[in-house]
């Protein structure tokens, strides 16, 4: 099913891949993908080096195509992707480079609760989450918008529900973005799209969506680990999902209102699902305001879930939030589009930085930290599957001089879902984590089945390659220890 | 005559609908949709809701149109069982479609589809017969 990649691949060193932009003559740049050997065989024969090599194809971009060992096949992008445009340069925005779960994300929740503690009464916990937040498909959410609340969460994102007290001060320093992009306009979402997030702020969704406690197995940067309150032996607890409806809504309509903008700017593209416009242009314009809007909505989600989620330890252990220690680590956007200033080639550029399925690693001493991650560089947080191990890593000068400040955002899809299903009949998903120790609940018949360990890469090789490429530096890694699915 | 499949894909799910007309192969397709996210089993026909769409060429004709079946159940809550296209052609659609609003305590949603999308799209009139093949992003 997926197009093999045919052409010419070059292995620079260990850990990253060339393309030459010599293998077609609509290749503006080269492509380059992080990836060992073993990692670097799912991109060519899975179709995310052909992508890899589409993208290099787009006006504007500069240096390279990107993508991160975690590659897999994407929508017109790979998942893994990360590709800069030179805005004044004619570059462009392309709907198909952030990906239809505009701002999907993961945000990490510290605590003092030893994991022993907890281990028990894991059943009951997994039970009260799988039974309380709102997950699966079609589950609305107990937070109702009116029309105008809902244009402000779209223009305010996180701060809005913070201002409303269903949150902190602290937990916007800890986001990305402190939970709000600037330049979102409410105005430019389409009623369709509010009608299809209406219900769903503050829900966690369906397929690789979840919410999961898990603990700190090993700390690797100390200092590190203390600025973010990370212990070994303690309870984390980590959410992972975006814009819902709302947000592949948004995606659709504006990919939609950009059918004819290449044609109108001279572009030609090799998949129509890349479809793109100049990033200053009017469609370039609206669609960023319009996915602003929609990864504003994004963070207030998550801000909602977690809101939820301390409500519900409290009543679980009869504790406050405070004396359980239940601190946000960070929340991390991984699949956006920002205008970001780089150094290329010597000289300060302001680009258009997609990432889709990829997360933004910037390193110590920049400007857009809080003041307790300003110098050991960001958070970076990286879920791997529901049976092996999670990672928390931190940004790099690297990742700025490499990659435009980006690195992995998972363990990356293996098999596609039917396949996924069909490895796991005649098995009990269900009973395998058990016996691995962890608790899993999720909705529908083939959820666990879809999002089993086996679905996807090692997280382990994922990190490693991000490691020694000098992306990122690890800090922690933790063990699942319950999880609810969609 | 009209038949509508899945086929795997990636990570994601594909529709692949053959028609003897292309009213035929959008009811197909229409209904393919709705069965994915909702068995049509559980729908009755009380209520009607007329989509009319028009597009730039008959493959995103076929994205529109599906995309509005899909705003349908996603925005309007409102789940089909039934399509029947009274007019189409490479530009333009009208179909009416017969379902219910959506009550949880009957109608079991299956999956969340996130978007109709245009990879490897293709409507096509072949040996007498209307072949159209998309992929839903899931």
């Amino acid at each position: 099913m997926a197009e093999k990649f045919q052409g010419k691949l070059e292995q620079i060193d260990a850990n990253r891949w060339r393309i030459p932009r010599q293998n077609r003559p609509d290749m503006r740049v080269d492509g380059i993908i992080y990836a060992n050997d073993a990692l670097i065989e799912e991109a060519i024969s899975g179709g995310g080096a052909v992508q890899v090599a589409n993208v290099a194809t787009l006006p504007g971009i500069v240096t390279a195509s990107l993508a991160m060992p975690d590659i897999h096949w994407g929508y017109g992008f790979c998942i893994g992707g990360v590709a800069a445009t030179d805005v004044e340069e004619g570059g462009v925005v392309s709907p198909g480079g952030v990906g239809y779960d505009i701002n999907c994300g993961v945000r990490l929740v510290r605590s003092d609760i030893p994991a022993q503690e907890i281990r028990p009464r894991m059943k009951e916990l997994i039970e009260m989450f799988f039974r309380e937040l709102p997950v699966g498909v079609g589950v609305g959410g107990p937070f109702q918008f009116a029309r105008g609340e809902m244009k402000r969460v779209l223009a305010e994102g996180a701060r809005y529900v913070v201002s409303k007290g269903l949150g902190t001060p602290d937990d916007l320093a800890a986001t990305e973005s402190h939970g709000c992009l600037e330049g979102a306009d409410p105005d430019a979402v389409s009623p369709e799209a509010y009608k299809r997030g209406a219900d769903q702020c503050g829900t966690l969704g369906s397929g690789n969506h979840f919410a999961e406690a898990q603990y700190v197995d090993a700390v690797y940067d100390a200092p590190a680990a203390e600025a973010m309150g990370l212990k070994e032996g303690n309870v984390a607890f980590m959410i992972h999902c975006g814009s819902r409806g709302l947000g592949h809504q948004v995606c659709d309509d504006y990919i939609r209102a950009m059918r004819s903008a290449p044609a109108k700017y001279g572009i030609t593209l090799p998949d129509r699902q890349l479809v793109c416009a100049p990033a200053e242009s009017v469609e370039g314009r609206q669609y960023l305001a319009a996915m602003r809007a929609a990864a504003n909505f994004a963070w207030a989600n998550r801000q909602l879930l977690v809101y939820q989620l301390r409500r519900l330890l409290e009543r679980f252990f009869g504790r406050t939030a405070e004396s359980l220690g239940l601190r946000q680590v960070y929340d991390v956007a991984h699949n956006i589009a920002k205008i970001e200033t780089h150094v290329v080639a010597g000289r300060r550029r302001r680009l258009c930085v997609h990432r889709k399925g990829a997360t933004r690693a910037f390193p110590p001493g920049h400007e857009e930290l809080p003041d307790p991650y300003r110098s050991i560089g960001q958070p970076v947080l990286i879920p791997g599957d529901m049976g092996r191990a999670s990672y928390v890593l931190v940004g790099t000068a690297g990742a700025m001089e490499q990659t435009f400040g980006s690195t992995c955002h998972g363990a990356g899809r293996l098999l596609s879902r039917e396949a996924a299903i069909a490895k796991s009949r005649g098995r009990k998903i269900e009973a395998e984590l058990a016996a691995a120790g962890v608790v899993a609940r999720a909705h529908g018949r083939t959820g666990l089945a879809e999002e089993q360990p086996d679905a996807y890469k090692d997280v382990e090789d994922v990190v490693r390659c991000v490691v020694d490429a000098g992306l990122s530096r690890k800090v922690a890694r933790f063990r699942p220890m319950g999880v609810i699915k969609g | 005559m009209k038949h509508c499949r899945t086929f795997e894909h990636t990570a994601d799910m594909g529709l692949e609908a053959h028609a003897d007309t292309i009213e035929e192969l959008f009811e197909a397709l229409g209904e393919g949709l709705a069965e994915v996210i909702c068995p049509p089993h559980q729908v009755t026909t009380a209520q009607m809701r007329v989509l009319e769409v028009a597009a730039e060429d008959i493959e995103a004709l076929a994205v529109d149109f599906l995309s509005a079946v899909l705003n349908l159940i996603e925005g309007q809550r409102f789940v089909p069982a039934a399509v029947k296209v009274t007019h189409a052609d490479s530009g333009s659609i009208r179909a009416e479609v017969s379902g219910e609003p959506l009550d949880p305590s009957r109608h079991r949603i299956e999956r969340e589809v996130k978007a109709v999308t245009y990879h490897q799209l293709q409507v096509v009139h072949e040996g007498g017969q209307w072949i159209g093949r998309v992929i839903l992003d899931i």
